[in-house]
């Protein structure tokens, strides 16, 4: 397998957008060309969930590359719920890999603020399955809430600990120009004041609103090349090292163990077996957090933290800027926003700009070695991507 | 006559599945359909729940109880709840009705009361 590497990055502002969506993904990609420092590529993925269902256009890809004047490079759409930047981006990887491409341009989009909220958590929840789930009015914060609950009672997590990841990721948020969440919010005002409950209420019991992400349009883009192509070009040398995607069952209520994230576990297990390193190499991490609680529970399925105490380690510090390791430092989806198609893309922007040492207030100061866990399903199809920066 | 939700067995090693998977999960031998339909038990134990606030389009009620319950031959469901107060670990007992309803279309399954 050859070795691949990441020669430009671009990302919109995750917020509500009144553009259509191929320029969405268009403006992302134009910024990663013009990064890279090139014109052409020899293929483009775009990862996207809802453009079909929410927006009324399909064959994305091929709007994309004709918006970008890349004809005649290939392309394909790729749909994989909340893990399709992640999985386009895999697909990149092997493309590259494989020695079939040089240059693949990865774009993640998505524009969900062309509905109304209810029609956004039903398109969402079509993820669901379809009898034993969808039917009964499940939607992502309600499957969120039930395994909070079974976390709270195992592992001691309270209302506090959610509180304060939403917190964290919320105000680092501010550290970061194109994050959705540009408000600082407090414990006070979300958790202990008597307004808390006006503030922040309940969206699915135990969750609270500012325990889930928001609900964003963006667009995210990132160019995979080969180390040929990446000495040539003269950008910094971050090589994506480890990739590793699994799956788990479709109905939550299957899994044998209700509070383990079977795939989270397989795939981020994958991913450092791959790139020869383990989780303490890591300086650096995005997780999934569309819920306060996936963030700690993450935590612990990839190998930063023993099992049930990923809330002791956030209540340490270690998860913040400038603790073991910081996790969520742009802002997570808690804070940057959640456009579902481009997280994963934007997971990978964010590890990128740290590994070059591009963060500015929010640097990871010395930072080599970065992981992204991107999410989907309710935790059924996860893919986790390590980083390294190179001399 | 009552009705039922089913879960399949597995005709070659009798694992149990709901819901319908057209692989067995235990043995992975068995061809298409070589399963035979077992009714789901009613009764049973809260596992987790919530209270949903913010529904998908089409539900005209403020609120949504859902709860995982835990069937007494062991398996488990996702179902509607309409409890109260409910309570982790409390004894259920579910009955197959209209949980969701379209324009057009109205959908069955099971919704869990106290027992």
């Amino acid at each position: 397998m050859r070795d691949v590497y990441v020669a430009g990055i671009g990302i919109t502002t995750f917020t509500r957008l009144e553009y259509p969506l191929v320029e969405i993904a268009s403006y992302a990609s134009m910024m990663a060309l013009k990064d890279a420092g090139i014109t052409e590529v020899d293929h483009v993925y775009v990862a996207n969930m809802g453009a079909p269902r929410v927006n009324h256009q399909t064959a994305l890809a091929s709007a994309v590359v004709d918006s970008l004047s890349l004809m005649p490079a290939g392309a394909a759409a790729i749909e994989n719920g909340p893990a399709s930047g992640g999985s386009a981006i895999k697909a990149g990887f092997e493309a590259i890999a494989s020695g079939m491409h040089d240059v693949v341009l990865v774009a993640g989009v998505e524009r969900m603020r062309e509905v109304n909220n209810l029609e956004a958590t039903d398109f969402v929840a079509t993820l669901t399955h379809p009898i034993a789930e969808y039917i009964y009015g499940v939607t992502l914060p309600a499957h969120a809430a039930m395994f909070t609950r079974l976390y709270m009672e195992k592992y001691g997590v309270t209302e506090r600990h959610l509180a304060m990841v939403g917190m964290k990721n919320q105000n680092a948020a501010l550290n970061n120009v194109w994050a959705h969440l540009q408000q600082e919010i407090t414990l006070e005002g979300i958790l202990d004041s008597e307004e808390a409950m006006t503030n922040n209420p309940y969206v699915a019991e135990p969750l609270r609103f500012f325990d889930a992400c928001p609900v964003s349009d963006g667009g995210a883009a990132v160019i995979l090349v080969s180390k040929e192509k990446a000495k040539e070009l003269g950008r910094p040398l971050i090589k994506i090292s480890g990739v590793g995607q699994a799956t788990d069952t479709h109905a939550v209520h299957e899994r044998k163990e209700p509070t383990d994230l079977l795939a989270v576990r397989k795939a981020a297990g994958d991913a450092f077996a791959m790139a020869g390193k383990t989780p303490e190499d890591v300086d650096v991490a995005e997780l999934h957090d569309a819920f306060t609680i996936l963030e700690i529970a993450e935590s612990e399925e990839v190998g930063f933290f023993p099992k049930g105490e990923g809330h002791l380690a956030l209540e340490r510090g270690d998860t913040a800027l400038g603790g073991k390791i910081p996790i969520n430092v742009g802002g997570g989806l808690k804070g940057r926003g959640h456009p579902v198609g481009a997280t994963g893309v934007a997971q990978a922007w964010e590890i990128v700009t740290q590994l070059r040492g591009d963060g500015g207030k929010r640097q990871v100061e010395g930072a080599e070695v970065g992981f992204t866990c991107n999410f989907g399903g309710f935790g059924n199809n996860v893919v986790c991507l390590v980083f390294e920066k190179e001399a | 006559m009552a009705r039922e939700i089913y879960a399949y067995q597995c005709r070659l090693c009798g694992e149990m599945h709901y819901p319908f998977k057209m692989v067995c999960k235990n043995c992975k031998q068995n061809d298409f359909f070589e399963f035979d339909t077992v009714p789901l038990p009613k009764k049973g134990n809260l596992l987790t729940f919530t209270r949903v606030y913010n529904l998908p389009a089409q539900y005209e009620v403020a609120t949504l109880g859902l709860g995982i319950v835990e069937l007494e031959n062991g398996m488990r469901m996702l179902g509607q709840i309409d409890i109260d107060e409910p309570k982790a670990g409390m004894a259920v007992v579910g009955s197959v009705e209209i949980v969701r309803e379209e324009t057009y279309d109205h959908y069955y399954g099971m919704v869990f009361r106290k027992a």
